[in-house]
């Protein structure tokens, strides 16, 4: 029974690390080479959801996310189902969540780039597209690598954002850290120990490979 | 560098912490949150004491007493559990203290005339929120009700699982979802008349026992709120908000 919860986390962790360079791309793009008044705002709207309780965060995607509310009627108006409690409304949450811990690295690998590569680009005639395509893109790689190991750990661990907007539905909604919780409060501590005893080595060896990819970047 | 290490550290030492610790700590089970916002001021004028009442589930306030959790008092949603407490020597004699009753709230107006059972297999209805059935007696009362009537496979793919009644109830409220388990009590407060009570008879009232546990900090004052929980005070409003 235990396996299920622990499936359902590996599935939302990879969707997740899968959808969020749509998301994370633009804004670490421009947080990187951009120079205008608003970065520093823009700078903080994404740091967010990182300082604030996952309960605030929770509380307001529960609000949008209901049919009534602003993604969640566009949603339903759209697929023609309901976004809150469905796998699609965590992962949705899940995006808004790690959003932070994407652009970040993202946006540390971009600034780094040497700056000539990106003016012989210019100079080559290369549209700002292709110089991201063909150039940013290539030499960022393992931004890019410790972004989606980040995103993929962080997303495993998920907790108090899900517990708001879950609904802790088996197979949909009830993933591992949500299980073991509900696990330990019913005193099932077998079950609490197994899904944990999975969690963690496997949360220690993407951690090793992210420090494995940082450590080469630096050098 | 040294003297600065020690000075922060002097400076945690002598911080008092501000909050002043109550003279009663209760473990409260959520369904019964309504009407204990309302005892315990009528308590406090009656006593001068302060009271500090923790509202979860039943089944993780219990978690809570046998990991030696501070309470004085657990007002449980069933009979299980303080008697458990009582076996295991933890508490004293529990008592009865209210009865209270499964009801389906929701706030679409269509279902408002229909039968529980036509609300849960209508088209409109996508979620029902519903207590935790491990941990809330709540749901655990609504679970056993619809498995004894061949509902509960039908229904499982729908339920929406709140940590306690009281996440069941704002589910509905917040409209995530369209109709929910919800405790008889909760239809007394002012969120709950934007919506419409559907009775569900079929549901086993849910007898809620107490105790005074065995280590409790303040085992005076814990006897006095036993006996003022069987004034006609109390009486009042738990008839107000719908216990028998």
């Amino acid at each position: 029974m235990f396996s299920i919860p622990l499936i359902l986390s590996a599935k939302l962790a990879f969707c997740t690390m899968m959808l969020i360079p749509i998301l994370a791309f633009p804004p670490a793009y421009f947080l990187a080479f951009g120079s205008c008044r608003g970065k520093s705002i823009l700078d903080a709207l994404i740091t967010l959801p990182m300082v604030i309780p996952p309960t605030v965060l929770g509380f307001g995607l529960l609000m949008l996310m209901t049919p009534s509310g602003a993604v969640g009627g566009a949603w339903q108006t759209m697929t023609g189902s309901r976004l809150i409690f469905s796998f699609s409304g965590i992962l949705f949450a899940s995006l808004i969540f790690n959003l932070p811990f994407a652009v970040q690295p993202l946006r540390a690998s971009f600034e780094k780039l040497d700056k000539r590569l990106l003016e012989s680009a210019a100079v080559l005639g290369l549209s700002p597209w292709q110089t991201f395509y063909r150039v940013i893109l290539p030499n960022s790689i393992s931004g890019i690598a410790a972004s989606s190991i980040l995103v993929f750990a962080h997303s495993l661990g998920e907790f108090g954002v899900i517990l708001m907007v879950g609904g802790s539905i088996p197979g949909r909604t009830q993933v591992a850290s949500i299980a073991i919780y509900e696990a330990v409060e019913a005193m099932r501590f077998d079950d609490a120990l197994y899904m944990s005893a999975t969690l963690v080595p496997v949360c220690f060896f993407f951690l090793v490979i992210l420090n494995a990819i940082n450590r080469r970047q630096q050098s | 560098m040294k003297r600065l290490i020690t000075l922060c550290l002097a400076l945690c030492t002598f911080v008092p912490i501000q909050a002043r610790s109550a003279d009663l700590m209760i473990a409260q089970a959520a369904n019964f949150m309504p009407a204990m916002q309302e005892i315990i001021p009528a308590f406090e004028k009656e006593t001068g004491l302060t009271v500090q009442a923790t509202y979860t589930s039943t089944g993780k306030l219990y978690g809570q007493i046998i990991n030696g959790a501070p309470f004085d008092v657990f007002l449980a949603a069933d009979a299980l559990r303080p008697e458990k407490l009582y076996t295991q020597q933890l508490a004293a004699k529990p008592f009865t203290y209210a009865k209270g009753r499964v009801v389906l709230w929701t706030r679409n107006k269509n279902l408002c005339s229909k039968t529980w059972q036509h609300a849960l297999s209508s088209h409109s209805v996508a979620h029902i929120a519903i207590a935790n059935p491990e941990t809330a007696s709540y749901g655990t009362v609504t679970k056993a009700m619809l498995q004894k009537l061949n509902l509960w496979e039908k229904t499982k793919s729908k339920l929406a699982v709140g940590q306690s009644i009281s996440q069941a109830f704002q589910y509905v409220a917040t409209g995530a979802a369209d109709a929910g388990f919800c405790a008889y009590s909760y239809m007394f407060t002012p969120q709950a008349r934007q919506g419409c009570v559907i009775h569900v008879p079929e549901a086993e009232p849910v007898l809620q026992k107490g105790c005074i546990l065995s280590n409790a900090p303040h085992p005076n004052a814990a006897e006095k709120f036993i006996q003022f929980l069987a004034s006609p005070t109390v009486a009042a409003i738990k008839r107000s908000y719908g216990y028998q």
